[in-house]
């Protein structure tokens, strides 16, 4: 057996891929993932990060209704270090029609959600920063779930199970054996260099690029790329997730998220050749201020810290498939379908989700290989995850914990013991918004595949507070220099950051936001001489 | 409460503006919203040109001491840049040949200073440089606390222990010609940067490091020093809050603290500053001055204020209040005649005349406080 | 209103640029590296407390709530009240006897005036100094602020009827220290106001502004205070008088921490308490009263700044007033926090601390070598003449001893 040979061989780096490559890898295969940039870079990182109970479908689709809510709690357990248990509201407004609620809240219990009609003053009291105005209110089971952390620890175990991963690695093209996918070509962004790979299955999860690795395979699955707008706020200005008691519409879902909370989102049906570049337009950001203030009216004068937008990997409808099993999650297999061989797709679902359809994908794998062992992901703790709060982790680790510690705990869980914190060097603070510390960095970029910034913040939340990396991403900028050795490199990575940060924040670039922005560019032009 | 000149805002601008008017006999006050800009200041007076004598000589009498010499000074991150006047703080290089050898000693633990990239700028230009780290058993302590290896803290510590600094980079060093280091000197008095010079074998240059600005937080102390001894009133942590205009003059201000006891002036200067200081707001639907809401100069499309390009120049960054030709700022179309609007406030909207940045604020300073002394109103 | 014109955030947290000029001002983060800094504790901690109370810092008591933070943010970011809101909001820790003693200045006060003399001898002796400091954790090198036999509100209730004849009148709010440690100061105001053409009376019974109780962790006490202080300002602002005050301290609490820390609107009264060097300096300058002096006073002075006078913005009356006294020679000294913070410097832990953060003041105090020292603060008085060789008087004082009559 050659070293570019496996099983399988999954394309994607998002949340499905990665959920795949560590099932996969937990049966026992030989796993390869390839993505062409970061993990979570599509819409894994591009959401709410909302733990959806499953009510927001309730109505309109029980079967995915009853994913979620399953998934919801399997994920409390495997991933209690990325899953904040906030709980959520449904609110009913003036302007909305209340029976919609009556119907709603049926519809929940039906799909199996644990659903609560609420007096409007309590749910008030619960959540202060609910539009007093509400008529009614339902509470349900939603949380929120961190995606680029949910995204690493499945990344992070499918390589404890043996699985390797090739980030920065896009897939170029197929090699096909007749009728049958029998590997694939790349090509290394960082490296330049290109590569072959080969494997009896390969798995197409890229998300709404997933279109277009299908066309490279040359097979066509009908994806229809919708972009979705949202905004950060600087802080958590509810608790518990507000979501509108209506049909699904623009910005009517407000998610705490760690140290922030996301508004969102739009939905505007965009050509594939804009996927790679959306950008947020002064209409969608006015659009979300002004509803999201009627979910929670403190938004109408909350500091905006960002805003972005994501691609949903919608997929039109595929009815002469029979494995077309749930309107949300699309499994397919390309062999029944098209009559192409070693060729699977896994896309549609939610990142409440993932693990569903890393199952699902999966399991096809296994039958095609002959494999016969059962899926264990639903129960097996991700690394970090013990099932217990950061306050506990946090408390069973250190007698008095920092306040960069507890931050830490709440990141990575138990795997906050990996920290080195033999030093007092390795506690000083490089992000004082988010408190990450040198150890907590040094260690990412050891164990988490760091190449640049980016890709730091995306597994350390370095840059991604108030300060929006003016004061961070030099120190960061200095370790990753000394770790890959060049401060060229560093260098160019630090103002790809600072224009990455720069695009997340000129759409909302007044006010408190165009104030840091002046002072960072004055300490980078005037002062650093970048 | 009576003054001659009232000047609101107490960063470069106001200061210079201030101390220039006390030094010829008036009688001054600056209402200061807080610290300023000095704290961010990378030394460089930055267009400073046709005024750089002056302001050596206005700084001189502060206890500040600059270098009028043309030439470059070596960056934080490792670049070069031109310039023509600077704090003393920064050694100011006749080429990019700095040095043959170069040892660079920076504190353990301290990532605000980014030796590993100057190193390799002045290796790519065939000057050898090692780096080498102290560290001080006196500073374990500041580790107590995570966020507490800051240049301030560090500086202040040095005030009192830069003999041991010295003593370890003496042992560090070997046959370099030039020792590079961290601009974390003299937080109280400069002289510690003549001691460190004359007590190590070979030249020493100081390098700039993230802000706070050690430089800018000592100069920002002797000029406002100065100014008060000048007789000068420094209003710390009050904030304007109205103006009495009539007819093109104003005659008093109005501040949050001292409310009823309104400040009145023959001259008014607002120095107020850019976005980061307040002395422009900006809505999503439009930029103002707030404090008399005078008459601006940018565009009302908001879709023009970026560039996409966050190093490339920013279209906001030239907006700033209207002004005529000595600085009288505008309200509703008609020039306030008493009043003069300098430094930052300003934006680009007069980078022809009085350039950007630390230039702008020193050279708009002297316009208007020689248009006060010249007595015309 | 239209979406996001402005932003709010309590205490403007939001508004925080990150800049950490806080940080490089505050007295405490030099002397004490267990104390995360203003930037840190206030703002910055803030979001995260917002995320989970779990992140609240015990370390947050080190904050001596002197305000220079605020006074120095180039942003308009309350730090302080961030720090003092969020010790109010999640601070658990119960208060320790020794700090309920320290807090209760008045109840304190009103024990130990009657036996005054022995109070003080007792309290001056080196072994009881050396059983405070171990049992109740109280610094041994500190001088406790003596007690006076009589206390100031006594002295000025004898004297009612004959300040009730002066056609103007003002209401007096003494504090603690008046009445129960330097009722002399009292005595000076009256004598100036006297002077002045006017006669001063006491409030409907004045309680303990408070600041010390919020200090030590006892916020609702302190909350009960600010109730009742405000009734009985309320009725002389009522009565259509304006109510004076001679110490800084007392003043930002009753006009700045009543509405912003704990909750307790002034609107009513605000604007009518005034310190009386303001009130003063607005008589003399707008010439409706004069003062008369000695003309051979003669006196080398150096004012310092009280913290809570400078986040007043007030210090200018104080100084304004000094110098218009002729024969004073007058210089200002650099704005440094003399480190003992009310109680703060009193407890055993913060000693050192305290000391240093006050040095530089010190030294400055040394080299100017004046007669005394100016100051309206009366903790700032106790930590100098303990720390240097210098008296401290209070301004109205210094005006009342250069009065000619």
């Amino acid at each position: 057996m050659k070293n570019n040979e496996y099983d399988v061989i999954i394309v994607g780096g998002g949340i499905t891929g990665a959920g795949t490559a560590r099932d996969c890898a937990m049966r026992g295969l030989r796993v390869l993932l390839v993505e062409r940039y970061d993990i979570a870079t599509g819409a894994t990182g591009r959401n709410h990060g909302l733990l959806h109970s499953g009510a927001r479908y309730a109505v309109t689709d029980q079967e995915s209704a009853n994913e979620c809510i399953r998934e919801n709690m399997i994920l409390r357990r495997i991933a209690s270090h990325c899953v904040d248990e906030t709980d959520g509201f449904f609110i009913t407004l003036p302007e909305d029609d209340l029976n919609y609620q009556t119907k709603f809240f049926e519809s929940c219990l039906s799909a199996g959600i644990h659903a609560e009609i609420m007096d409007p003053k309590e749910a008030l009291r619960m959540e202060p920063s609910i539009n007093p105005d509400i008529i009614g209110a339902v509470k349900v089971p939603d949380g929120s779930v961190d995606p680029f952390r949910l995204c690493a620890a499945n990344m992070l175990d499918a390589k404890l199970h043996g699985a390797q991963v090739l980030l920065y690695s896009e897939v170029t093209g197929f090699i096909k054996d007749g009728d049958r996918i029998v590997g694939i070509k790349t090509f290394n962004h960082q490296t330049h260099k290109t590569g072959e790979y080969y494997a009896n299955i390969t798995v197409n999860a890229a998300g709404i690029w997933g279109h277009h690795i299908a066309e490279l395979a040359g097979v066509n699955i009908d994806m229809v790329p919708a972009k979705g707008a949202l905004l950060i706020f600087a802080h958590r200005v509810n608790g518990i997730v507000i979501n509108r008691c209506r049909k699904p519409s623009n910005a009517d879902i407000l998610v705490p998220g760690d140290t922030v909370c996301i508004i969102g989102t739009t939905s505007t049906k965009i050509p594939f050749d804009k996927c790679d570049t959306v950008t947020v337009t002064p209409d969608e950001v006015n659009l979300l201020i002004e509803e999201g203030a009627k979910l929670a009216p403190a938004l109408a004068s909350t500091r905006i810290l960002r805003a972005f937008a994501g691609v949903r990997p919608l997929v039109a409808a595929d009815s002469n498939d029979s494995r077309n099993i749930s309107r949300g999650i699309v499994c397919l297999d390309h062999e029944k379908r098209e009559g192409l061989k070693g060729f699977i797709s896994i896309t549609g679902g939610k990142l409440t989700t993932y693990r569903l359809m890393a199952e699902m994908a999966t399991d096809l794998v296994c039958e095609k290989l002959s494999v016969n062992k059962p899926c264990e992901t639903a129960n097996a703790p991700l690394p970090g995850s013990d099932g217990k709060s950061f306050r506990e982790v946090a408390q069973k680790i250190w007698d008095n914990p920092t306040t960069g510690q507890k931050a830490a705990a709440g990141r990575l869980g138990t795997g906050v013991t990996n920290i080195p914190a033999a030093s007092s060097l390795d506690q000083s603070l490089i992000c004082e918004c988010e408190q990450v510390s040198v150890g907590e960095i040094n260690s990412a970029i050891e164990r988490w595949d760091v190449n640049g910034l980016r890709d730091l913040r995306r597994r350390t939340r370095v840059g991604m507070g108030p300060c929006q990396g003016e004061l961070c991403s030099c120190r960061a900028a200095g370790l990753l220099a000394k770790a890959h050795g060049c401060t060229d490199r560093a260098r160019a990575d630090l103002q790809r950051f600072m224009t990455e940060r720069w695009k997340g924040m000129y759409p909302i670039g007044w006010g408190d936001a165009l104030r840091e922005a002046e002072y960072t560019q004055w300490i980078y032009k005037h002062v650093l001489g970048v | 409460m009576r003054f001659d000149t009232v000047i609101i805002g107490g960063g470069l601008a106001g200061l210079t503006a201030g101390i220039s008017l006390q030094e010829a006999g008036r009688k001054v006050a600056i209402v200061s919203a807080g610290q300023n800009a000095m704290h961010f200041f990378s030394g460089n007076f930055e267009d400073a040109g046709p005024v750089r004598d002056r302001v050596a000589a206005l700084f001189a009498a502060a206890g500040v001491r600059t270098n009028a010499t043309d030439g470059l000074q070596l960056m934080a991150m490792g670049k070069f840049k031109n310039v023509s006047l600077t704090l003393e703080d920064v050694t100011v290089f006749p080429d990019e040949h700095i040095a043959e050898k170069v040892l660079l000693v920076n504190f353990a633990g301290y990532h605000d200073f980014f030796g590993t990239f100057i190193a390799e700028t002045l290796e790519n230009l065939g000057i050898s440089c090692r780096i080498r780290f102290v560290r001080l058993a006196e500073m374990e302590s500041l580790r107590t606390s995570p966020s507490e290896m800051r240049s301030v803290n560090i500086a202040r510590m040095m005030d009192e222990y830069w003999e041991k600094v010295v003593t370890d980079i003496r042992v560090l060093h070997k046959d370099e010609d030039l020792i590079l280091l961290p601009q974390v000197f003299g937080l109280k008095d400069a002289a510690v940067l003549d001691k460190i010079r004359k007590a190590l074998p070979a030249r020493v240059a100081f390098v700039g490091t993230m802000p706070p600005s050690v430089p800018g937080i000592r100069t920002q102390m002797l000029l406002k020093h100065r100014f008060e001894v000048l007789g000068g009133t420094f209003l710390m942590g009050d904030e304007v809050t109205s103006a009495a205009l009539h007819e093109g003059i104003i005659s008093s201000i109005t501040t949050r603290n001292l409310d009823t006891v309104r400040l009145f002036a023959d001259h008014f200067i607002i120095a107020t500053g850019g976005f980061f200081s307040k002395g422009l707001v900006s809505t999503p639907t439009q930029v103002y001055e707030p404090l008399i809401g005078l008459d601006m100069d940018y565009s009302e499309d908001r879709n023009a204020w970026y560039n996409e390009e966050f190093f490339e120049s920013q279209p906001y960054m030239n907006f700033g209040v209207k002004t005529d030709a000595e600085l009288h700022p505008f309200k509703d179309g008609e020039p306030i005649r008493n009043m003069y609007a300098i430094g930052s406030i300003l934006g680009n909207t007069r980078k022809e005349d009085f350039g950007t940045a630390a230039g702008l604020a020193i050279r708009t300073a002297f316009a208007a406080a020689d248009a006060i002394k010249g007595g015309n109103v | 209103m239209k979406p996001q014109e402005h932003t709010a955030s309590a205490h403007n947290f939001e508004e925080c640029m990150k800049c950490t000029i806080c940080t490089a001002y505050c007295p405490v983060v030099p002397v004490n590296p267990r104390y995360p800094g203003p930037k840190q504790a206030g703002p910055d901690g803030e979001r995260l407390r917002l995320k989970d109370p779990y992140f609240f810092n015990q370390a947050l008591k080190y904050c001596l709530n002197c305000k220079r933070c605020e006074v120095v943010c180039p942003s308009g970011v309350n730090v302080a009240d961030i720090i003092q809101s969020a010790r109010i909001k999640y601070g658990k820790e119960q208060p320790k006897l020794r700090d309920w003693m320290l807090a209760n200045t008045d109840f304190m006060g009103h024990l130990a005036r009657p036996f005054a003399p022995i109070v003080n001898g007792v309290t001056g002796l080196g072994v009881t100094k050396t059983v405070l400091d171990a049992t109740l954790a109280i610094d041994k090198h500190r001088t406790f602020p003596k007690y006076s036999y009589k206390s100031f509100e006594g002295w000025l209730k004898r004297r009612s009827k004959e300040q009730a004849k002066f056609e103007k009148q003002v209401a007096y709010y003494h504090g603690c220290y008046v009445n129960y440690n330097n009722p002399q100061l009292g005595r000076d105001f009256v004598k100036v106001m006297n002077a002045l053409g006017y006669g001063v009376q006491l409030l409907d019974h004045e309680k303990c502004c408070g600041v010390a109780l919020i200090a030590n962790g006892m916020s609702q006490k302190a909350t009960k205070n600010a109730v009742h202080n405000v009734k009985a300002l309320q009725k002389a602002v009522d009565a259509g008088l304006k109510v004076l005050t001679t110490s800084s301290t007392c003043t930002m609490t009753i006009r700045e921490e009543y509405p912003g820390l704990l909750q307790v609107d002034n609107s009513g009264v605000r604007d009518s308490i005034l310190l009386a060097t303001r009130f003063i300096w607005q008589l003399l300058e707008s010439g409706q009263a004069q003062l008369k002096f000695k003309k051979d006073y003669h006196a080398r002075i150096a004012y310092h700044i009280p913290c809570h006078l400078e986040k007043l913005g007030w210090g200018i009356f104080s100084t304004e007033l000094l110098k218009m006294i002729p024969g004073v020679e007058f210089t200002l000294l650099d704005s440094n926090c003399c480190g003992i913070s009310g109680t703060y410097g009193f407890k055993k832990e913060n000693y050192e601390a305290s000391q240093a953060i006050g040095k530089p003041l010190f030294d400055q105090i040394k080299s100017v070598n004046p007669d005394f020292v100016a100051c309206d603060c009366e903790t700032c008085k106790w930590q100098l003449e303990m720390s240097t060789d210098y008296a401290v008087k209070h301004p109205i004082t210094i005006l009342a001893e250069a009065l000619e009559y």
